[in-house]
């Protein structure tokens, strides 16, 4: 592994690297150099079968007290029935059968207990660790991977899916026993007699009938249901939306009742998904006991006949109530289906391979040249940036304009690391950032965003948040300079205030972003729109802040306002992800087409600038 | 506002003590569902008690007689009572549906009532808790309790029969099945308490990981940029091991519960056989054996199975979640009828009376936070046009929502029209717009007529073209359109929130950056509009532009505070000079003997340029 000191000012970078796709495995030996990773192969085995292997003890185990619990209880009602037949002809107290039914039903106990201990154990086992290796992969992979799926969706795989799959090996168990005892039934009450066997096949077509009509209802009224119900939880979002204005308004009641206006049809279609089920239930309890009764009418007929013993039926019986019980097995094959579904969406996040490097680190005391090099990046087929070759000189400012979709945010991104060029290079002081360590890439590259993502318990926490903990000192001047230190002033416990319980508006949780960046300061300080929402004469105020620090920090500053193009050293312009022109702003200013880059303000949300705090 | 804004609960046993104290009346008042639900439960007595006592009859009297007719016979009677299942399933279900819906219902109105207060009573504070209780914890509620009924249910009436049915084949077989059944009970409600503590703080541990995880995911990009993914990723193992440990600990458990249950279950058959030989000789007859073992397999033990499951798990967890609804405030009450406040008259604008005051008002937010409003005196007289300026956080919003009586002062006094501010007066007197406007699914003209609800389409056009909303009304169609609040920027919601304003035309309307999200052209016909209403109006500004209209200017800067016209701002306040020599060059270049440094200069040059650019107004955000 090479380390700081090689040649730099290569072209590194490998153009037309096979991109890691969702749902496609990234080949692994594309990158350079092996990474120390805990696991180093993302291997291509289906995340149930990987997950198999985690704990092969604890799953053996498992599986072993199941099965045995299951043989146990097949085994009962032979040793029952032969023990009720010694016991009928009224001779000696049959002890031996006695002794063998207590034996199976306590093996049977404690199989059971030993099962439901390592089953939810291992289950519980498994989700923690698919938990933290989901988050440990989306956190060390180019963020732009994890950024392709909506929060939402990236919440219920890192909490619901991850519980879904890891339940898999357990539900499995439970499966290999739900077959095992209908089965084994069915091979005694053979083994007993033919005919009973033969009452019991008869009815279970209509069986698994009936439990299809069972699935089919329901799904209906369930899905009235649900519509109905996020009615609800929509109307109730706008009204919290609203607040404000209801508040004011003093039209709480209105909106209550608002909300609450489709719960007449919630309750209809509520009461409607009982009918249904209710009506399966109602066939099943007429099918199951109707089969039993069959099953022992022709074991009677049978022991009138003298084929069988008094025994041998209530053997029969015993078996009958266990064959019916194939029914249970449904529901947990529903439940390995939902398993391996999860897995399947979690394969994409486990597969992530870790952002490459070559163990370079930072040029010492190095002013933050910073360069790109032919840098393109392409979303889904679609360029969003090509072929820009762009030299910032270290200390110097550098505004970046441009109209909403010409690749901004893209540029600021790749300026840091955040984002991996498609083609092309970025180097900062002559070093190719996807060379460098991303822990030291970090401490030299602060970041601020036009809505930041809060992190950390305490207002405090959250400025001081970064690739090291700021001290209080430090935390408290980047807040003066992120004009921040007024309304933190004026909340209910000052720095110490939780950030979710601060009021926050968007300019002010704009300058906690902008101190947090302010905190950590390095070589290069990109705001990504990290200004558009605060009032002129605070932007004012902060822009001074960044001024001072011209010469030791290169600035990258995407905006908007025609203040922050002026301000800047130059300025790079950027049209259709295409660099259109650099220069000093004055002198693009005489291009008609450049001062129409000012005359609209909107701005759609950049891909990177979507992941946004709820 | 307090940080972490659960106070401790009391002892966790309190919990079921709680919801116990909400179910009592809930479940009075269902006397009558409960007794239909028994009346159609009484057909699963039958069912059990004959599936014993049937076998018993056809084995003694039939098969094992020889006359296997009789036995056919016996079994026959027990399969029609089987028969009338699908009626008696469809009368229970309907039954639990009376049962279970109401609870569900007033689950779902609790966390409307918990969410809309909560976010009424203190602004900027809405948990996602509420929106998880109305879909999520409600839906846990319901099944849960639906369950906990079934199976209730059906153990009570199987075990009826069962024991009656043992009853009635030998009494004697009751002092064989009665002792483990109790022993099991009870070891199983030993395990209830420890257990249900122990769901908690599953269920706890489970919460605080997803709330981690859902931060985790709104914040990949900021995790990324910090550099600090290991640490997050120590944070969520530490959670997620969290959440082991609290599993281990159910499962051990779980184990005492699997013992509990074979006690109940699976010790009274081998029991039986052990007794069989004694009771053998004391007249049961062996098809009264086989009976008796039926009543132990196929009905007590599955009943027995399934009420210690149901109990043990979705119970506990019943209990959790509807203790989350036990502390619902109560929701928001109607405003009483609201007082004959015609629009006020053009004469009444003249009257001396001024419409609102401030006098000596202070406002802070907690008991060490530094004011925001510091002793701040104020009167808006009928009709005037005042305008609040300053930066950022120097408590504009604040004094407006002091001013409308949202907020109320930590000291000094508001009044209203001469007399002192009263809640119940607040909606005839003023309408205050927040710079988010609020806009909901619905028809336009439901939204038109928010404020005021007997808006006629006639004022509402007029209104339309005062306000600037006519190109909005004609994209939509018409006023029945629907509005789906997603589909419009937030300039046209701003435009619709000014439209309601416009038609109530309250004494004092206050703007507070109500058009911020317009742009300059519309802002100035919007507030054309207004001025021609004969009510006072307070604009909290965010462009100079709009401050100039005014008749009088309050510049904000804290808890220091000057109020004038324009040209008396201009020589008594620097901050306002500060203001608009960043919002309009042009007047702080007027200004006389001002030192403006080289840097301030440049800056302001530049921004006479783009002023220049920005007087063409842009294209309308649609």
């Amino acid at each position: 592994m090479t380390r700081t000191g090689r040649p730099v000012g290569e072209h590194h970078r490998r153009a037309g690297r096979p991109r890691a796709r969702w749902g496609r495995t990234p080949d692994p030996k594309g990158d350079p150099v092996p990474l120390p990773h805990p696991d180093p192969s993302p291997g291509t085995a289906s995340g149930a079968r990987r997950l198999a292997r985690q704990h092969p003890a604890a799953l053996t185990w498992l599986f072993l007290c199941s099965t045995s619990g299951a043989l146990a209880a097949l085994a009962l009602p032979a040793a029952l029935g032969h023990t009720v037949d010694r016991l009928v002809s009224g001779g000696p107290v049959p002890w031996s059968g006695l002794l063998l039914c207590a034996a199976l039903t306590l093996a049977e106990t404690g199989f059971d207990a030993a099962a439901a201990v390592t089953g939810t154990t291992t289950s519980a086992r498994l989700t923690a660790h698919l938990r933290t290796r989901t988050a440990a992969r989306i956190l060390a992979a180019e963020p732009r991977r994890a950024l392709a799926l909506p929060t939402g969706d990236l919440t219920a795989r890192l909490t619901a899916r991850t519980a879904d799959a890891a339940s898999a090996p357990v539900t499995a168990a439970g499966a290999v026993a739900g077959v095992l005892l209908p089965l084994g039934a069915l091979v005694g009450l053979l083994l007993i007699d033919v005919w009973t066997a033969a009452a019991l096949l008869l009815g279970a077509p209509l069986l698994v009938l009936l439990l299809r009509t069972f699935t089919r209802g329901t799904a209906d009224a369930g899905a009235d249901y649900q519509r109905a119900q996020s009615l609800i939880a929509h109307r109730l979002t706008e009204a919290l939306d609203g607040a404000d204005t209801i508040r004011a308004a003093r039209t709480g009641a209105r909106e209550h009742r608002r909300v609450l206006e489709p719960l007449t049809a919630l309750a209809d279609h509520g009461r409607r998904t009982w009918t249904v089920y209710g009506r399966a239930v109602g066939r099943s309890g007429l099918l199951l006991p109707l089969l039993m009764l069959l099953v022992l009418a022709v074991a009677g007929l049978r022991l009138g006949a003298g084929a069988i013993g008094v025994g041998e039926l209530v053997a029969a019986s015993r078996y009958a109530s266990l064959a019916v019980g194939i029914g249970s097995l449904t529901g947990a094959l529903g439940s390995l289906a939902r398993s391996r579904a999860a897995a399947r969406s979690l394969d994409p996040l486990l597969t992530l391979a870790p952002l490459p490097h070559r163990g370079l680190g930072p040029v010492p005391d190095a002013p933050g040249h910073l360069e790109l090099r032919d840098v393109g990046v392409e979303q889904d087929g679609r360029p969003l940036l090509t072929g820009v070759h762009l030299t910032v000189p270290g200390g110097t400012s550098l505004a970046v304009v441009g109209r909403s979709g010409s690749g901004k945010s893209q540029l600021a991104a790749v300026a840091g690391r955040l984002l991996d060029p498609d083609t092309g290079s970025v180097l900062l002081d002559g070093v190719p950032l996807d060379g460098m360590e991303p822990a030291r890439l970090r401490r030299e590259v602060a970041y601020a965003f036009a809505r930041p993502a809060l992190l950390g318990t305490t207002v405090e926490d959250t400025i001081a948040h970064g690739p090291w903990t700021a001290a209080p000192d430090a935390v408290r001047e980047a807040a003066r300079a992120a004009r921040a230190d007024g309304f933190l002033a004026l909340l209910p416990y000052g720095y110490a205030t939780p950030v979710a319980d601060a009021p926050l508006s968007g300019g002010e949780r704009q300058r906690l972003g902008l101190a947090r960046a302010f905190a950590h300061p390095g070589r290069l300080l990109i705001l990504d729109d990290a200004l558009s929402s605060l009032d002129t004469v605070t932007e004012h105020h902060v822009r001074r802040a960044l001024d001072a620090r011209a010469g030791r920090c290169t600035r990258i500053i995407v905006a908007h306002r025609l203040s922050s193009a002026a301000r800047a050293d130059r300025v790079a312009w950027l049209e259709d992800g295409r660099l259109r022109a650099t220069g000093r702003h004055d002198e693009l200013w005489e291009d008609p087409d450049y001062r129409a880059v000012f005359s609209t303000d909107t701005s759609a949300p950049s891909p990177l600038a979507a992941a946004e705090p709820r | 506002m307090k940080p972490g804004h659960d106070p401790a609960r009391p002892a966790r046993d309190t919990a079921l003590r709680r919801v116990a104290r909400e179910a009592r009346p809930f479940l009075r008042a269902r006397t009558g569902a409960i007794l239909r639900l028994s009346g159609w439960s009484l057909l699963e007595f039958a069912q059990t008690f004959l599936s014993g006592y049937g076998v018993a009859r056809a084995l003694d009297d039939g098969f094992l007689a020889g006359r296997p007719a009789t036995g056919l016979l016996w079994l026959a009677v027990a399969a029609v009572a089987v028969l009338p299942s699908v009626l008696a399933a469809r009368g229970v279900f309907g039954r639990l549906a009376d049962l279970v819906e109401p609870l569900r219902d007033g689950l779902v109105r609790r966390a409307v009532a918990r969410a809309l207060s909560g976010a009424l009573g203190r602004s900027g504070h809405v948990g996602t808790r509420s929106l998880s209780q109305v879909t999520h914890q409600s839906e846990i509620a319901r099944d849960g309790w639906a369950g906990l009924v079934l199976t209730l249910r059906s153990f009570v009436f199987t075990a009826a029969g069962a024991v009656t049915g043992l009853l009635a084949l030998s009494p004697a077989l009751l002092l064989i099945v009665l002792p483990p059944l109790v022993l099991g009970a009870a070891l199983f409600l030993g395990t209830l308490p420890p257990m249900a503590a122990r769901q908690r703080a599953y269920l706890a541990a489970d919460e605080a990981y997803a709330a981690h995880a859902g931060e985790l995911a709104a914040s990949v990009r900021d995790i990324a940029a910090a550099g600090t993914a290991e640490r997050t990723v120590a944070e969520s193992r530490a959670l997620a091991d969290a959440q082991l440990a609290a599993s281990r600990s159910l499962a051990r458990w779980s184990a005492v519960r699997v013992v509990a249950l074979a006690v109940c279950g699976r010790f009274p058959p081998l029991l039986l056989l052990l007794g069989a030989p004694w009771l053998l000789r004391n007249g049961l007859t062996p098809g009264g054996l086989v009976g008796a073992l039926t009543y132990l397999t196929q009905a007590l033990a599955p009943a027995v199975q399934a009420l210690m499951t149901m109990l043990g798990t979705a119970g506990g967890r019943l209990v959790v979640v509807l203790d989350r609804f036990t502390d619902a405030p109560p929701p928001p009450a109607d405003e009483p009828a609201r007082e004959a406040a015609p629009p006020a008259s053009r004469s009444a604008a003249r009257e001396a009376t001024p419409v609102a005051e401030l006098h000596e008002v202070t406002f802070a937010y907690g008991p060490r936070a530094h004011p925001v409003l510091d002793r701040l005196s104020l009167t808006v007289g009928a009709g005037e046009h005042l305008a609040v300026v300053g930066p950022s956080g120097s408590g504009k919003s604040t004094l407006a929502a002091v001013l409308a009586g949202t907020e109320r002062p930590t000291g000094g006094a508001v009044r209203w029209r001469g007399r002192p501010a009263r809640p119940a007066d607040a909606t005839s007197v003023r309408v205050l717009l927040p710079q988010h406007a609020y806009v909901f699914s619905g028809s336009l003209r439901d939204n038109l007529r928010y404020l005021r609800p007997d808006a006629h389409d006639r004022e509402i056009a007029a209104m339309a073209d005062a306000v600037g909303l006519d190109t909005l009304l004609s994209r939509l169609g018409s006023l029945d359109a629907a509005v789906e609040p997603d589909r419009l920027s937030q300039g046209e919601r701003q435009l619709v929130a000014l439209g309601r304003a416009y038609l109530a035309a309250p004494p004092l309307l206050i703007l507070d950056e109500a058009t911020s999200r317009l742009d300059p052209a519309a802002e100035t016909r919007a507030e054309l509009a207004f001025a021609t209403l004969p009510g006072a109006l307070v604009v909290v500004a965010h462009r100079l532009s709009s401050a100039r209209r005014a008749d009088r200017t309050l510049v904000m800067d804290g808890p220091h505070t000057q109020c004038g016209t324009p040209g008396e701002l201009l020589r008594s306040s620097a901050l306002y000079r500060d203001l608009s020599g960043l919002w309009e060059p042009e007047e702080a270049d007027a200004v006389p003997g001002r030192d403006v440094p080289e840097e301030a200069r440049r800056e302001q040059r530049r921004l006479v340029e783009e002023r220049a650019i920005r007087s063409t107004p842009p294209p309308s955000p649609v």
